[in-house]
């Protein structure tokens, strides 16, 4: 088998929890608690998961943008989480991010040309003059005119803003972008047309993405593979269509009920999960899912489930659950 | 549904002082709250959707806001033309008001029970003791586990679940009959939107209250609202029931905010349906409808003369030059 | 389609930067002008006194003891015959050298060190930074300037030296934890998902976005230098050289007895003027230069 362009393997981001009189360390707030998966060149992985489950930290782990606290991520077939500096600079030309705000993720005392054309002059790509150009390349790719370069970030709309921060991901040319809720702080009308540019670049220029999100919708239109995420673990992964038709887990089942559906005629079943996610500095033992799991049973509460093909099933799907099925 | 109008706004027109002058948030606005109804005020951000619903209590900060014209009428009282200290004796009592983020609309150093113990006092008359023991009361009744210990917690050891059922408490202490909810649910997630959605359901039917939610999910607004008024740069341009809105949108803001939704669908789509451009600047609106430069049906008609609302064949109503039929 | 469109709207015309619109509620703000106003013409006497176009006949004693009020001398003489109105203007030039100069090193060494700590916080060399704010805000001011003037007791600037030494530590701790707070914003962690390295960050990305901050902090500082040159001349610690408007204040002292006040009149009419204006100013920058507010 060839070697997939990303693979995680056992990644955790523990955060140390200090308190009392001489800030010893009281906890550990596990934020990502041992995820692995794979991740083709070229295709995207969908993450989705509510807030506080990981999906944000699990991104930025990947790219080193904080530290992984243990396991493994190999871009290309090498560990990133080994490399010294100098390594991890030049990896950093095969990995970018785009973020979620398009308000905070722009310098706003730089112009939009100079915040495209800082990877370029980073990684000392081309002369000042074929820079210039490639920034006007990159600004057409997005869709906005040549004119705005020397614009501020304050002069664009959310969706604009946007534009740039994936333009600027783009610089580099990387494999892999690490795209966090690039459209949830956007107008329905607006989040269109960001997706369906991302779904643009990944069909012309190969690009894979792991694509994080709460939306289950959003998810849906740009992956591949779909990764449901609980508490920092992954509790059921497949392909999205698969996924969506027939969900194994009970968190990924009442996760679809609950989106709100635009279309008054089809009123669904809606599963109503009890009480609230756990915060992760003291998450349950057993399955995490358990207290609010409407199939837990004893064995839920002693032993947790791993992540698992299930017989007779997809091969490609795995869940993390002691007694999986159709709702 | 009853028919009789609890709630008329007639003509209302909002503006704020911007750098380059007024701007016209709310552009002469009318609507009816029926009795016991649910209706949505949907669009996008920038719509006019929160300050209109600010406006019906006339709580837009003044300045910058000012409400320039228009009626807001109660029982045939306009709510505009109340001296403050009346319109204050009514709020909560008769209409009542959520926010989107509950952690700025709670006081982070008074315990849960203090705090609605003080709207009760004040609106009800009621003791203290009496005050807290109704106060536990409604944190029972908008399903707040464990009411006896959480009466006595401050709001930041509360999740934001728990913290927003808080709020519907506060509001529906003194039996509001409307309830303003203005985006109750976007902080939350999707589970837990979930389960305070249905919680609003619940109390409005036990309590026989109308509410105004709104919103930008048009998939909330398909699962609890009875009618729904589509908003763009300050005007109405649509207001039709819900299962009409959605089955037959006759304006193309609306059609084209229905194919735009991220929805999960049966297949994956090649590209999403997009609305082009962008909504404009209120300092810059077009003249005649604010939507001509991204409307796919668009005429000169429409580049110059301002489309009035007209009733539709269901009772609705659509203020477009070209609407779909 | 979709591409098209979006080109459209970004060409909205009259583009501007923050800076411009900072100054574009500057100049809508009557006080703030104002108190620039009146910083302008105290700069100008100053300019005027270092070009030499006046006040050069500060030390020259041109009139009898105590002269009065005249049209020679708009507010008389001195003990020994100066005239008290050149002393002021001369003074202050002094004001603004000490001003200037105290202010920029305090605030460009506050900036510098709360970038690092801030950008570095929960390291060893924020750990430094916090020990050494600690142990220089412990000390009070005067024991302070007593003890580097007494330590330097030749040099010229040992005034310049104790101010600079004390004065920016505040500016270092608002720096840090603004840069506490930008660190964690997404357009930092951009730059280093791009591989910035971390000094360009500092300087690039973090301190251009505190801008308004040190600018604030200068005239704060600026205030707090003037004022202290006052009192510190006044107990003979401050200026060595020249005259300032705390020497004139010492000076007064000698007055009192018999019933001249011209010396104290004029040193504080000055000094209260040029520290109401700048303090107002700083209102006003802080107004107009707040990024939350400039949206």
């Amino acid at each position: 088998m060839n070697t997939p362009l990303l693979e995680v393997d056992g990644l955790k981001k523990h955060f140390p929890l200090r308190g009392g009189w001489l800030r010893r360390v009281t906890g550990q707030l596990r934020a990502v608690d041992g995820v692995s998966f794979r991740l083709q060149a070229g295709r995207t992985l969908g993450l989705v998961g509510e807030s506080g489950c990981g999906k944000s930290t699990l991104g930025r782990a990947i790219l080193r943008l904080q530290e992984p606290t243990a396991g493994r991520v190999l871009l290309e077939g090498r560990d990133i989480t080994a490399m010294t500096p100098a390594a991890l600079l030049a990896a950093r030309r095969r990995m970018q991010i785009i973020f979620q705000d398009p308000y905070a993720s722009l310098n706003p005392r730089r112009t939009v040309g100079q915040a495209i054309r800082e990877p370029l002059d980073v990684h000392r790509i081309g002369t000042p003059v074929e820079r210039d150009a490639r920034v006007l390349e990159l600004l057409d790719t997005v869709g906005l005119s040549a004119r705005v370069r020397h614009r501020y970030p304050h002069e664009f709309s959310g969706g604009q803003r946007q534009r740039v921060g994936i333009a600027r991901a783009l610089a580099l040319e990387p494999a892999l972008i690490v795209a966090d809720e690039p459209v949830s702080a956007l107008d329905v009308s607006v989040q269109g047309q960001v997706l369906n540019l991302v779904a643009r670049l990944q069909r012309e220029r190969g690009i894979a993405f792991l694509f994080i999100s709460h939306d289950l919708a959003v998810i849906q239109h740009v992956s591949d593979a779909v990764a449901v995420m609980y508490l920092g673990r992954i509790v059921e992964y497949g392909p999205a269509a698969l996924l969506y038709r027939e969900p194994q887990h009970p968190y990924t089942q009442a996760l679809l009920s609950a989106v709100p559906m635009p279309d008054p005629a089809r009123r669904r079943r809606r599963i109503v999960l009890p009480g609230e996610v756990p915060s992760p500095v003291a998450s349950p033992a057993g399955c995490a899912f358990h207290p609010r799991c409407p199939r837990a049973r004893a064995l839920c509460r002693q032993e947790r489930p791993e992540l698992r093909s299930l017989p007779g099933g997809d091969p490609g799907s795995q869940v993390a659950c002691h007694f999986p099925g159709p709702g | 549904m009853a028919g009789t109008a609890l709630l008329s706004v007639r003509n209302l027109t909002v503006e704020f002082d911007g750098r380059a002058g007024r701007l016209r948030a709310v552009d002469a606005i009318s609507f009816d709250v029926l009795a016991e109804e649910t209706l949505a005020l949907v669009g996008e951000s920038g719509c006019g959707k929160t300050v209109t619903g600010l406006s019906l209590l006339r709580l837009v900060p003044q300045p910058p806001g000012h409400i320039v014209a228009g009626e807001v009428l109660l029982d045939g009282e306009d709510l505009l033309a109340l001296p403050e200290r009346a319109l204050r004796r009514l709020r909560g009592r008769d209409i009542a008001m959520i926010f989107q983020e509950p952690m700025t609309a709670l006081n982070p150093v008074f315990s849960i029970g203090a705090q609605l113990g003080t709207v009760l006092r004040r609106h009800q008359g009621l003791s203290r003791r009496a005050a807290r023991a109704r106060a536990l009361e409604l944190l029972e009744q908008v399903g707040i586990p464990e009411p006896a210990r959480r009466i006595d917690e401050y709001p930041h050891q509360l999740s934001g679940g728990q913290r927003q059922r808080v709020m519907i408490a506060m509001a529906l202490s003194c039996g509001p009959r409307l309830l303003v909810a203005d985006e109750p649910t976007t902080a939350l997630d999707v589970t837990t939107q979930a389960q305070v959605l249905a919680e609003i359901g619940r109390l409005q039917r036990e309590l026989r209250m109308a509410m105004i939610l709104v919103t930008h999910d048009l998939g909330i607004v398909a699962e609890s609202c009875d009618r729904a008024a589509v908003m763009y740069c300050g005007r109405i341009v649509e207001m039709r029931t819900t299962a009409a809105l959605f089955s037959t949108p006759h304006h193309p803001y609306t059609v084209g905010l229905l194919e735009a939704i991220p929805r999960i669908r049966e297949e994956r789509l090649a590209d999403l349906p997009v609305i082009p451009g962008r909504v404009p600047d209120l300092a810059q609106l077009p003249a005649g409808c604010h939507f001509a430069a991204r409307c796919p049906r668009a005429t000169d008609l429409c580049r110059e003369v301002v489309p009035a609302p007209l009733p539709t064949a269901d009772g609705g109503l659509v203020a477009c030059h070209h609407p779909y039929p | 389609m979709s591409r098209s469109a979006a080109r459209d709207a970004g060409d909205s015309p009259g583009h501007d930067t923050l800076w411009r619109l900072a100054a574009h509620k500057l100049l809508r703000d009557r006080a703030g002008l104002l108190a620039l106003a009146v910083v302008g013409i105290y700069l100008l006497a100053a300019i005027g006194v270092w070009l030499g176009w006046w006040a050069q006949e500060w030390a020259l004693i041109t009139g009898s003891k105590w002269g009065p009020v005249s049209a020679e001398h708009w507010f008389g003489t001195n003990i020994i015959g100066q005239d008290i109105f050149q002393r002021g203007i001369y003074s202050t030039a002094t004001a603004f050298q000490v001003g200037l100069l105290v202010a920029v090193l305090a605030v460009a060494i506050g900036a510098l060190l709360g970038a690092v700590a801030g950008f570095l916080a929960g390291g060893w060399v924020d750990e430094v930074v916090l020990w050494l704010l600690g142990v220089i805000d412990a000390v009070p001011f005067y024991l302070m300037v007593a003890a580097i003037a007494f330590a330097l007791a030749d040099y010229p600037y040992s005034m310049h030296v104790a101010m600079v030494s004390t004065f920016w530590t505040g500016t270092a701790r608002l720096v840090r934890g603004e840069v506490i707070k930008l660190r964690g914003l997404e357009f930092v962690e951009a730059a280093r998902a791009i591989g910035v390295p971390g000094v360009t960050i500092i300087f690039r990305h973090v301190l251009p976005n505190t801008f308004h901050i040190l600018l604030v902090k200068f005239t704060l500082v600026f205030v707090d230098a003037i004022k202290s040159e006052v009192v510190l001349s006044f107990l003979g610690l401050g200026v060595k050289e020249g005259m300032s408007w705390g020497l004139m204040l010492s000076e007064s002292t000698l007055e009192f007895l018999a019933g001249q006040f011209n010396n104290l009149i004029v040193a504080s009419s000055l000094l209260f003027g040029l520290v109401f204006a700048f303090n107002m100013l700083a209102d006003a920058l802080q107004d107009a230069l707040d990024p939350r507010r400039a949206a």
